[in-house]
Formats: structure tokens, sequence, C-alpha cells
């Protein structure tokens, strides 16, 4: 693999200098096993919030072959316009990503106001910009047929919260 | 046969069985050199400062969200970790640049290491706070937190040492912990039928390419493409029962298969990239390009003279 001629060129106990104790290798050793039991235990029973152990469950979730994949975005309004124009649900715009806000859902259900702090949080990533007076979101649905998007795609308010109005749960 | 043959081979099995504790014990405290180790840290903390600075910059946003949103993950219960504001991520984020920087000068190779290990970490688990876990970042956090115990590595070190192998070792389990592991999860969370859903064709439908598009309209290739990975995956630790040839064409086609991944949906498992060169002879690699380039400037000054 490597040449014999990498070898130390130091003399005398240079040999040994490369060669670990019984006591440096005991608690290497403890340290693996510790990190092995963490890992195949998030792996077998834990769940995300044993980060670093968690499981390495990217793209391991079965999607059936013809269900619909749905998306989540927002919408917000800025005063004196009741128009409510599409904006990024990404860390940059509102500090939260798409995933986070899809695995809150339940509880925006709960309390819609939530939807008023990504406002907030955009204000102070984005001093300059106009204020939004009112955030909702939406969910998008592409349908699949056998593995294959049919072209259909349904979309739907999910809840909406404005400045004036406080947040609410919009007609399912 | 005869069973002379027969109770000498028994016995060879048995003391082969034997000696497994001696042979895991050489194989995990293997003499490799200081310079892989030196090379692989300037890898592991300039791509600390590429992604804090470039590639993974949603904890610094978590700064700016309100506290409702921060969802404290088992080891920040622990250790009390509080939410973020724009102030603490600021903090992490220049610390794991600063203290990466540092660290590659290669001095004070524990103190720096572990503070840029410390950092880095923290500022990922304020990514990671807030609902989503990204599943490829683990591995890397054994890397930073072991490769300091090797003490000095010079760039230029021509010693061997334990203690570098056990931190490359270590490594390189951790890199192949990740594939295995990741079957381990499609089994546990997708069930067997993992391999027969649209998985993949979800991921397609919601961050698909040019390159990857028109693969929606054949399907048998992502279902293909599904089996594939799966068994490679659950196979992945065959690798350190390999050739050493095998064992480099092996991460190569793991790199070939993160291109690939690259093209077709856009996500990359960028510090498991980093770790997977804990396999290769990175020292060898660096004096054959040295050397290449001596000869073609030499080559090139004898045309000029």
């Amino acid at each position: 693999m490597s040449s014999p001629a990498r070898t130390t060129a130091a003399a005398g106990t240079a040999d040994d200098a490369g060669r670990l104790g019984t006591g440096a290798r005991a608690w290497r050793a403890v340290l693996l096993v510790a990190l092995v039991a963490g890992f195949l235990g998030g792996s077998l029973v834990g769940n995300d919030h044993w980060w670093p152990f968690s499981p390495w469950r990217m793209f391991s979730t079965s999607t059936s072959p013809d269900a619909s994949v749905t998306v989540s975005a927002i919408q917000v309004q800025v005063a004196g316009d009741p128009t409510w124009v599409n904006t990024g649900l990404n860390p940059e715009n509102v500090g939260l990503n798409r995933a986070e806000v899809e695995g809150r859902q339940l509880e925006i259900e709960d309390d819609p106001a939530m939807l008023g702090t990504l406002a907030e949080a955009h204000a102070r990533l984005h001093p300059a910009d106009e204020e939004w007076t009112g955030v909702r979101l939406v969910r998008r649905s592409t349908v699949l047929e056998d593995r294959s998007p049919t072209g259909e795609t349904r979309e739907r308010v999910v809840a909406e919260w404005t400045a004036s109005g406080g947040g609410r749960l919009v007609d399912q | 046969m005869t069973p002379t043959p027969r109770r000498s081979r028994n016995s060879a099995t048995i003391k082969d069985f034997a000696k497994a504790p001696q042979r895991l014990n050489a194989w995990l405290f293997t003499e490799m050199p200081l310079a892989r180790v030196a090379l692989l840290r300037v890898a592991v903390f300039a791509f600390v400062v590429i992604d804090v600075l470039k590639l993974h910059t949603s904890g610094y946003f978590h700064g700016a969200a309100d506290p409702v949103w921060y969802k404290p993950l088992v080891i920040g219960e622990i250790l009390s970790l509080p939410a973020a504001t724009l102030l603490m991520v600021g903090l992490l984020k220049w610390g794991s640049v600063v203290f990466a920087l540092a660290a590659m000068t290669g001095k004070a190779p524990r103190a720096l290491g572990w503070a840029t290990a410390i950092c880095w970490t923290w500022y990922q688990y304020v990514a990671f706070a807030y609902g989503k876990v990204d599943h490829d970042r683990a591995d890397f956090v054994i890397a930073l937190f072991l490769l300091p115990t090797v003490g000095l590595a010079h760039l230029s070190d021509e010693r061997k040492s334990q203690a570098a192998g056990f931190a490359l070792r270590a490594v390189q389990l951790a890199a192949i912990a990740t594939y295995f592991l990741s079957s381990i999860a499609k089994i546990r969370f997708g069930g067997w039928e993992w391999v027969n859903s649209a998985t993949m064709a979800r991921a397609v439908v919601r961050r698909g390419t040019w390159v990857s598009d028109w693969m929606l309209d054949v399907p048998f290739l992502l279902h293909a493409a599904q089996w594939g990975l799966f068994s490679a995956e659950l196979l992945s630790p065959v690798i350190f029962f390999l050739s050493e040839r095998w064992r480099r064409r092996m991460v190569l086609a793991w790199y070939l298969f993160h291109v690939a991944t690259y093209a077709a949906i856009t996500i990359a498992f960028y510090p498991h990239l980093v770790m997977m060169l804990a396999f290769l002879p990175l020292e060898e690699y660096r004096d054959t390009a040295v050397s290449r380039w001596r000869r073609w400037r030499a080559a090139r000054e004898n045309q000029t003279t």
C-alpha cells in the first residue's frame, strides 16, 4: 500500500513514538463502543431528536405509486393591497425552511397566529422591505399515477394571519 | 476425505476465532501515516469554512426566527441549550470560520480542532432544532472530534502512528455506517416495500432537474435504481474486507453515485464526501501530483533554455 521508505527517519525510540499505550488504546476502544452503541441505538429505536445519533432516514419513507406529492408555500400581503403574493418559504426570507414549517402544520392549525412570527422574522432579516400585514399557508399537490405525474395540481389555503384580524383557520 | 485434515481444519477455525479480538485490535490500531491525517484535517477544516459561509446557512437564519419555533433536541435538553438569537448564530458561525482557519495551520491541533468541532456542531444543532434534521451531517461530527486526538501531524510528516490509524479507521467506519444505517432506516421507516415504492419519483417531482425529469416517463429506471441503491447500502460494510485496489474502486463508485444524485435532484451530502477521503492514501496522491508538476516544470524549463 505505502512504500517501505515511509518510515521514520529519526533513530532510537522513534519506532515507539507511533505506538499507543494500553490506556490510550483503552479509552479509544471504549469511545468507539459508545459511538457504535449510539448510532445503532439511534437507527434501531431513536428518532430525529437524537441527533447526531438520529437515524439516517433521508428518502427512507415509501411513497405510494399513485399518491399525490404535496408541498407547502406561503403567500403574503402588504399594507393597502388585498392581493396575496407568492413569496419564498426559505430561511433567507422567513428564517425557516419549507420542511420546518410543514412539520409544524398541526400546531399552525391550532394557532394560526404563529404565521405572524414569519412576518417578524422577515422584518428582522430584511428591515428595508415593506412590512407584511398578512401571511397565509397554502398546500399544493401534484397527483401521481403509476410513479408519473398526471399533470393535475391542486391548491388550497390552510391558515392565514393578518395584522388586523390575527390568525384564523381557513375553511377546509 | 480422511478425518485427520478435517480435524485440523476445524481447529484452525477455532484458533482463528480465538484470535479475532487480537485481529480487531490490530486492525483498529494499524499504524497509518501522520501526513494523511494532516491532509484530511486540511480538507475537513476547509470544508467547515465553506460550509458555514456558503453551503449550510439555515442555522444562521434561525437566529431571526421566533423562539416559538425552537424544538430542543435531546442533546440540547441535556446541555440546556437556549433558542438561537442573531448574536449567538453570528458567534458560532464566525467562531467556526476563525478556529477552522487557525486549525489549518496545524498548530495547537487539539485546542483549535476541538474549538472548531464545538462551534460547528452547535451551529448544526441550531440548524436542526427548528423541526427539520438533515440526515447527512452526523458522521462529520465524528471526524471533527476524533481527528484532534492524533495530536501534532505535519503535512510533510513521514512517521506513522497508531493514533492516526485509529482516527482514520473511526472516520471510515462512520462514513460507511452512514450508508449501512440508511438502508436500516429504509427498512424501519419505509418497510421492505421501500424498494417498490415511488420514493425516487417523489424526489424527482419535488427536486428534479433536466438530467432527471425524463426519468419520470420511464418509471422502471427509477424503480431499478431503488433496488440498486438499497442493495449497495446494505452491502456497504463489505468495503472493509476487500483488497486495497477494490476498496479504492468502491470509494470511486460511491463518489460517482453522489455525482449522479446531484445531477438528478441537486442534493449532495457534502460533509460525507469529505469523510470518504479517509479511505484514500492522500499523501501518496499529493506526492505523485507534486513530482509530476516538478517534472512538467523541469521539462518546460529545458525547452526554453
